[in-house]
């Protein structure tokens, strides 16, 4: 069990630095830069040059990503081109819009696809079971977007419940505000997300129906329902915690888009808005943290897989 | 000028009609602020586009000068949403005959802030270090300006030769006086001496102001303004709706009727120097040939493209009509396919394919009138929509585009046309000499003629299209009063600014 957590540790730290070379590499690659949008268009060509000569643009990039990577290695992400701010610092105070966000849209996915997915593989071949599966199929297909639309139009314009964009500038002083501002961008991305986890659920426990342990459990006398509730499910809850796991990523890009769309002061909508000013030392930060910690989700569920998989165990 | 007349005759009609529904005891709720303004009120005003940083010395951008020139930052001189040149923390000049000396008397009793207080050395030094330092914006606007020098309470400015531009340059950047050796951090506080001081900046979200108790002037008549940057129109209107913002900004006057729906909100239409240029590329390939531009200009149904914005004018030169030298070209390009068909048939290029590149922030609604008219005509338009950084490196850089339309905001602009380095690539002599001209004359009326001269050879060159020139589109709760309507994406003055509880 050590052996394999530290050759594991040893793959993401790899995976960290492949990582940071793509992401300061292919930034590289983006037309234009934040010293012509510092000086405008009204401005010299000499204007520009001195401002990336302030901002220290012009030094050969193998340097420059040194510089950052030692950054990095001191626990330092990194400071903004525009403002001075530190990276850490600005994750720190979006992360208290995204990783909320992202936790609840989390649980709302869990909460609605896990039990509607076992009930309509159990009901699978009646009305009920075929209508709950084509309703996922139909749900997971409807981009995010226009599911925000609709939520907002319904439960904001309509009925007046819940804000339509924004976060409380107050901030989670107000906790009351600051969940209900996060509760429609929550179940936007909740329903898309849960709907992709409802389909993969109701695969998986149709593939349980059929394993030896849930017939050997029905041929002990137990129903079919209560062998595979009983016998199946915790291998059906394996593997959807790998695809959660997986699930992060999408979280995250989700984040992206609704924090747009609700005008969110968040993460995704700090990165898109960094990538179009070319404040690159802030987006390769960003982009780092962000694929980091994607990266130890991914370590953490194989680890847990392991503990609590006999299965795994055996086979080394 | 038709315009202006329209609206104010609009206004009148509007008027005539709340006395009428206020005779017949209509339930409707009247439309304006009746209560009295709340001076603990907070107004919340929807903002497009946000500044990347608050540096007023050297970060370009509308973005900027929207809220901080006026509110936070002042000049000698400051101009009013018509355009006219006002007294600020100047309170009276004088100009010599001859146009060479300059004469600010600045007003006492002014702080900055931070408790210091405004003296004549801040004036000299602020003006001086613009002209030599070339990485603040504007710097080259104080290229005339010989000497800056303090006498008592007097600011002189002497020329080198006359510059009618002068004036109104100073309301602008050039002219924008800050404390001597600062050490404020300029790129996210700010240190000036307006009626609003800089509260809170929340970055990727709002902006706060508080009312400056000490001001010079009439201290605001709120206790706070909030900028809330909203991005996406549909996202705004809903945040109107649902009674989150005051005041809506670059608004979309096709949603007039569901944003007025509930009598909370009233659109307004102002006039703006906002300019949907068209740029052609005329360094080499068809659009080198004269002709070509002329079809092009004649094939675009401009009536259509302000009917699909609901707002705006039409606009056929490069003044639009709230700047001197304005003068109606309409007759310049009229919109007839037949002729730009004849014209491209001349210049053999009936069948030819040009590139539009677009920044992403637009509506598609351009390209999309763009793409059908000059189909009409036979010629294909591919639509490269890109980020802003991306045209900035395309376009203005490199001049790597055939068209590129961007929407030019900037107030009294001629200047691009007379620098042929500029990314139009429109190189006249005779209107270069025209604009130096205009510039070097000591009498206004002289100036704006010059310049309308001017206008006319680049519009008869069709050295480009104004596809539209831009309204304001500003949505105002009916509680709110004093918020300017004319221009506010180039400066937004709140001094004005009440709310009423009602």
């Amino acid at each position: 069990m050590i052996r394999y957590t530290l050759t594991r540790l040893a793959l993401l730290l790899l995976g960290l630095i492949v990582a940071s070379v793509l992401i300061f590499l292919t930034l590289r690659v983006l037309p234009g830069d934040i010293a012509q949008l510092i000086a405008g268009v009204n401005s010299s060509p000499g204007q520009a040059a001195a401002i990336r000569e302030r901002l220290g643009l012009d030094r050969p990039l193998p340097l420059q990503y040194l510089d950052w990577i030692g950054g990095v290695l001191r626990g330092d992400l990194g400071r903004s081109l525009l403002t001075g701010s530190s990276v850490t610092g600005q994750l720190a105070e979006k992360a208290q819009v995204t990783v909320p966000l992202g936790l609840m849209s989390l649980t709302i996915a869990v909460l609605f696809s896990v039990p509607l997915g076992v009930l309509s593989a159990m009901r699978r071949g009646r009305a009920d079971g075929t209508a709950m599966s084509v309703g996922a199929q139909t749900l997971a297909a409807v981009p995010v977007v226009w599911a925000g639309m609709m939520l907002v139009v319904v439960f904001a314009v309509w009925l007046g419940w819940l804000p339509a964009q924004g976060f409380p500038r107050a901030g989670w002083q107000d906790p009351g505000a600051a969940f209900r501002a996060l509760l429609l961008p929550a179940l936007t991305i909740g329903i898309v997300e849960g709907a992709m986890l409802l389909r993969f659920v109701r695969s998986a426990t149709l593939q349980a129906v059929g394993q030896d342990y849930v017939r050997t459990a029905a041929a002990k006398g137990l129903t079919r329902d209560r062998a595979l509730i009983r016998h199946g499910l915790p291998v059906v809850g394996l593997s959807v915690i790998t695809v959660l796991g997986l699930q992060v990523a999408g979280i995250i890009v989700g984040a992206v888009v609704i924090e747009q769309l609700f005008s969110l002061p968040g993460i995704g909508r700090m990165l898109v808005d960094d990538v179009s000013a070319r404040d690159l030392p802030k987006v390769q930060g960003e982009l780092l943290a962000l694929t980091g910690f994607v990266l130890i989700v991914g370590f953490l569920v194989d680890l847990v897989h392991r503990v609590i998989d006999p299965r795994q165990r055996e086979a080394t | 000028m038709f315009r202006r007349t329209a609206l104010a005759a609009t206004s009148v009609l509007a008027a005539a009609a709340l006395l009428l529904t206020a005779c017949t005891d209509s339930p409707d709720p009247a439309p304006t602020a009746t209560g009295e303004p709340d001076p603990d009120a907070s107004v919340v005003i929807r903002l497009v586009l946000e500044p990347g940083n608050l540096d007023i010395r050297q970060t370009a951008g509308a973005a900027l000068d929207q809220i901080l020139v006026d509110n936070i930052y002042q000049g000698l001189v400051s101009r009013t949403p018509d355009q006219d040149i006002v007294p600020a923390l100047a309170s009276a000049w004088t100009v010599s005959p001859d146009g060479l000396t300059y004469t600010f008397t600045l007003r006492e009793g002014v702080t900055f802030h931070d408790g210091q207080e405004l003296t004549p050395a801040d004036v000299v030094w602020s003006l001086t270090t613009r002209r030599s330092t070339p990485e603040w914006r504007d710097s080259a606007r104080l290229a005339n300006v010989a000497s800056i020098a303090a006498e008592g309470q007097d600011i002189v400015l002497t020329l080198t030769e006359p510059d009618s531009s002068l004036l109104w340059n100073l309301t602008g950047r050039a002219g924008i006086i800050l404390k001597e050796g600062d050490t404020v951090d300029y790129q996210t506080a700010a240190n000036g001496t307006g009626p609003f001081v800089l509260d809170n900046w929340r970055e990727g979200d709002s902006i706060t102001y508080v009312r400056n108790d000490a001001y010079w002037g009439d201290a605001p008549q709120v206790a706070e303004v909030v900028f809330d940057y909203i991005p996406d129109t549909q996202a705004a209107l809903n945040a109107a709706l649902a009674g989150e913002v005051d005041i809506v900004t670059g608004f979309d006057a096709n949603l007039r009727e569901q944003i007025e729906a509930d009598g909370a909100f009233v659109l307004s239409l102002g006039q703006s120097t906002d300019k949907g240029t068209l740029a052609f590329n005329q360094t080499a390939g068809p659009l080198a040939d004269k002709r070509v531009r002329q079809a092009i200009r004649q094939a675009i149904d401009h009536d259509a493209v302000i009917e699909a914005l609901a707002s705006g004018q039409t606009q056929f030169g490069p003044i639009p009509e709230l700047d001197p030298g304005y003068e109606d070209l309409s007759d310049v390009a009229p919109f007839d396919p037949d002729a730009a068909r004849a014209l491209l048939a001349d210049a053999g290029a009936d069948d030819i394919t040009l590139t539009l590149t677009i920044p992403n922030f637009y509506t598609t609604t351009i390209p999309q009138i763009l793409v059908s008219n000059l189909n009409e005509v036979g010629i294909t338009l591919q639509v490269d929509s890109v980020d802003f950084s991306t045209w900035l490196n395309d376009v203005y850089i490199n001049r790597d585009y055939d068209l590129s339309f961007v929407l030019h905001t900037e107030a009294r602009d001629f200047e691009n046309w007379a620098n042929p380095d500029y990314y139009f690539t429109y190189d006249n002599p005779e209107v270069q000499r025209l604009f130096a001209q205009s510039l070097a004359a000591t009498d206004e009326d002289e100036a704006a003629d010059l310049l309308a001269d001017a206008a006319r050879l680049v519009a008869e060159d069709h050295a480009a299209d104004w596809l539209f020139n831009g309204a304001s589109v500003v949505a105002v709760g009916t509680n709110i009063t004093g918020m300017p309507s004319i221009n506010v994406n180039e400066r937004l003055n709140l001094a004005e600014i009440a709310k009423s509880d009602g």
